[in-house]
Formats: structure tokens, sequence, C-alpha cells
């Protein structure tokens, strides 16, 4: 029996420091996941926080109020960035929560977003040739002008580069509105600069290439 | 292709929203008409100076910084719940086990031997609470038996058949019961509960003056009273109209019911039923000299002669 005695302890011992190492990897593990996956998020998502900001700039039309919202993305995105497929769209799927958030917030403070005026672009029968001379501060005045709901697939489209589909899904309305506020949105869009050429005294169907 | 579809489907083709075979079609009409192509030259020119003025809005090197550090703050954050997740999961294993078992042992002991001492620390009146199973019945009988006996003119004298406890419970009354006429005096239980009951009526109120003997449900929290009932005092509620006023002694419950406003029913029923009280207090065995004092009630002697000694 005294024997046996030393055996029996020293396996207990053993067992002891096992568990001891496994909890410690365990803990060790979880932190250095999180790092891990916190340094992954960073290097894939943060590249958008420029393009987020801009999106969000048209939605609050405030700089403090934008960077809030994009704060606000980047916090959820991370914490449900488990569910993120790699691979799959990751500026989309920051776009969509952005939108989301937008829209929380929206419902929060109780300020919908303004009804379309679906009119203001059937009046628009004549579709004029696009002036060929126009700056930066002109088209970027002509696009503020342009109420929101138009001004938003614009920028998602001609500026970010989302598909069509993309632009649906990120705000959340069908294809074919998406579609639809694009056309009429870019026919404002080049009326409204048609006339300022006009009041600048451009020729309009001036072929004259603009300097660089 | 016309031209007319050429400017619908332009923007599109900028996009790369379109089928091959109609970048096909509309590459070719732009090749055969200069018009056409001059506009796609624009939109494209177009297209390009919105991306660069939209470009230009950056986020800040600031809010940058805020960002990384609020997420920073967010992982540690978490991180330090998982860890509390971890040491947890760590109280099962098995070395834990039996410190934990002896522990949690201790501890049951130790509140079930701490039980009547915490159950003393809770105040007389929480303790001596009476059940509203109790209060309403008393009430029912009142509203149930009182009435049948307004008319009675026969002098009301309690049955000696009944508890020795209610015999000659009018008697004892009667010192308390100064203007009140009596009308009746007897046990009933419409509801199951035995009261003995007199009834009395007071300028055409009706006034019921209620014995009976305690029980388990007597009071709210369901136990028989472990202390002195006397510390309890006057408890009054408000059932159906009817004010209730209630005192108890170690075996029984002395009740008040009228229709009277609260406030003429507490003076009634402490002249009223004070002498019913003093009686079977001393039929219960424990005469009012014979309780246990409490400290607190000891202190608070002590504290108001030392006050009197100071007025001197």
């Amino acid at each position: 029996m005294n024997a046996d005695q030393p055996t029996l302890v020293g396996g207990d011992s053993e067992r002891q420091t096992k568990t001891k190492k496994k909890i410690k990897i365990l803990i060790g593990n979880s932190a250095q996941n999180t790092q891990q996956k916190l340094q992954t998020f960073e290097a894939q998502a943060l590249g958008f926080a420029d393009q987020l900001f801009r999106v969000a700039l048209r939605l609050c039309r405030d700089r403090a109020k934008a960077e809030d919202l994009v704060q606000e993305t980047y916090l959820q995105s991370w914490r449900s960035f488990h569910r993120f497929e790699l691979g799959t769209n990751l500026r989309a799927w920051l776009y969509k929560i952005m939108f989301n958030v937008h829209y929380s917030n929206q419902r929060k403070d109780r300020l919908h977003l303004v009804p379309v005026e679906e009119t203001i672009a059937e009046t628009l029968a004549y579709d004029p040739p696009t002036p060929q001379r126009l700056t930066e501060a002109e088209v970027l005045a002509a696009l503020e002008r342009l109420p929101r709901d138009f001004q938003i697939p614009i920028v998602l489209s001609d500026v970010e580069e989302l598909s069509y589909r993309e632009i649906a899904d990120v705000m959340e309305i069908p294809i074919g509105t998406v579609m639809s506020r694009l056309h009429r949105g870019r026919k404002i869009l080049r009326t409204e600069l048609v006339n300022y050429a006009r009041e600048s005294g451009y020729k309009v169907s001036n072929m004259a290439k603009r300097g660089e | 292709m016309e031209c007319r579809n050429f400017k619908e489907l332009l923007d599109s083709y900028l996009c790369q929203e379109l089928a091959v075979e109609t970048n096909h079609q509309l590459l070719n009409h732009a090749e055969h008409c200069p018009p056409c192509r001059a506009e796609m030259a624009s939109r494209r020119n177009m297209r390009e100076a919105l991306r660069r003025a939209c470009s230009q809005d950056r986020l800040s090197e600031e809010a940058c910084d805020r960002l990384r550090a609020r997420l920073r703050a967010e992982v540690s954050a978490s991180e330090s719940l998982i860890g509390r997740r971890q040491r947890w999961t760590s109280l099962f294993d098995l070395r834990f086990a039996i410190p934990i078992t002896v522990t949690a042992a201790v501890l049951i002991v130790a509140a079930v031997v701490m039980l009547p001492f915490l159950k003393s620390q809770t105040t007389p009146a929480q303790l001596f609470e009476l059940s509203e199973a109790l209060l309403s019945e008393a009430a029912s009988d009142h509203h149930k038996c009182a009435p049948k006996f307004i008319q009675a003119t026969r002098a009301a004298v309690m049955p000696s058949t009944v508890e020795p406890t209610y015999v000659g419970l009018e008697k004892v009354a009667a010192s308390g019961a100064e203007g009140l006429r009596l009308h009746a005096a007897h046990v009933c239980a419409p509801d199951g509960r035995r009261f003995a009951h007199l009834v009395y009526t007071r300028d055409g109120a009706l006034i019921s003056l209620l014995v009976t003997e305690r029980d388990k449900r007597a009071l709210k929290i369901g136990n028989l009273p472990s202390a002195d009932v006397s510390l309890a005092g006057l408890q009054e509620a408000n059932l159906k109209n009817l004010s209730l006023g209630a005192f108890q002694t170690p075996k029984h419950v002395i009740l008040v019911v009228s229709d009277l406003p609260t406030a003429e029913n507490h003076k009634l029923a402490q002249t009223l039923a004070s002498p019913v009280v003093e009686h079977i207090r001393k039929l219960d065995g424990q005469s009012v000299a014979a309780l246990p004092q409490y400290r607190f009630d000891d202190g608070l002697t002590v504290l108001i002669a030392s006050l009197r000694k100071g007025e001197r």
C-alpha cells in the first residue's frame, strides 16, 4: 500500500498541472483570437472609412453627425463581424450596416426622410446634352441641390461605384426604385448644370475639351 | 439603335450595368453618331468630376483615431468579460468541488441557524400583519350577520354553551361600549371561521365587535406568532366600504368593524375593544405584565428616563 501511494499522489498532481495549463491556454487563446480578429477587421474594414464618411455626409449633412455615424457603423459591424462571410463584399456590407444605423437613428429622432417628389423629374421631358466644361464645384453644387432621395443613389453609383443591386440592398428599396431614382436624379443634375452653363455664358455645344 | 435609346441607356452603360450585347449596340451607335459620342464623353467627364469633387471629403485624422480607440475599448471590454466567464467556469473544476461543497454546506447551516434571528429583525408591524383572508372574513361576517339584529329588542346575552373564552363577553365589553346600543351577542360562522359577535348601533351606524381564535392563516406570513403580538397594536384596513380595526392577543384576534369613517372607527375601536383585549389576553395566560420585555423597549424606556432626568 505504502509503495503505491507516491504514484497515486504523483498522478494527481500531474493531472492538476494539466488542468491549469488547459485553463491558461483557453484564456490566452481567446484573448489572442480577439486581438487577431480585431487586426483582421481593421486591416479589411478601416480602409473604407473615407468612402463610408462621404455617404454619411450626404445622409447627415453635418460633419460631426457623419463622423458619429461612421463610428457607430464600425462598432456595429465589429460586433457582428463573426457573421460576416469572408470573401463576400465587405464594402457593401458596411454600407448596409451604416444605412441600418442611420434609419434607426432617424426613427429615434422621428425625423423621417422627406417623401420623394416623384413629379419633379416627370416634368423634365427634355433631356439636354451634358455640358462639356464643368468644374468640380459646379457639379458638387448641383448635387447638393438635389433632393436627398436622388442624391444618395447617385453618390452610391457614380462615386462609390456600387452596382444597382447593391444600392437596392443597402438602401432597402426595390431595384426598380433605384433605377428610376438614378434616371431622374441624373436628368435633374444635367439640367441644373446646363442652366448653370447657360447663365455663365458657356456654349453647351462647345466641343473644346476642358484642359487639366 | 436610335439616339433617344442611346441617351436612355448611356448612364447604365457607364455604370457597367448592361448586358454585353447591349454594350456592343451602344458602342456601334456611338461610332456612327458624333453628337452621341460627344454626349458619352461629356457624361463620363461629369461622372469623373463628381467623383473627384466628392472624394475631397475625407474622415479627419482625429475622427479616425477616435474610431480606432473606440474599437480597442470595445475589444478590451469584451475580453474582460470572456476572462470573467472563464474564471467562473474554472470554479466547476473538480479540484474546487470539495471546498465549494463544504463552503456551501456551512453557509446553508449558518442560514438555517440564523433564520429566527433574521426574522426577529423584521419590524413587529410586518411580523404581525393580519392576513387579508382574516380581515375579509371579519368584514363579511359583519356584512351578512349584523343587519339581522338591528330590530332586535330583547336583551342580548352570550349563551353559556359557547367557548369559555367568549362567555360573558358582552359584560366585559360593556365598560368600553358607552353610548352604544347592544343588539346581539352570539357566535356565528357564516364563512367557516367562528367569530364571537357583538352587534351594536350608534346613531344608526352598525358596529360589530368580533373575536376569533387565531390560526395559522391569521397572520400574513402564515406562521403562528413567535413574539408578543401586543406590539402590533391596532391595525386598520378598509374593505367593501367598511372600516376595520384589529388587536391581537397570543391566541385571539379582536376586530371592530363598522360602516363609520376610518377615523371614527379608529377612535371607537380603541375604546370598545380595549377591555375585551385586556380580558382575553389574561385568559390566554399571559397578562401584560408577564410579557417579555424587548430590548428596543428597554432602550426607549432608558432614553425617556434619562431625558426626564435632564428636564429636572
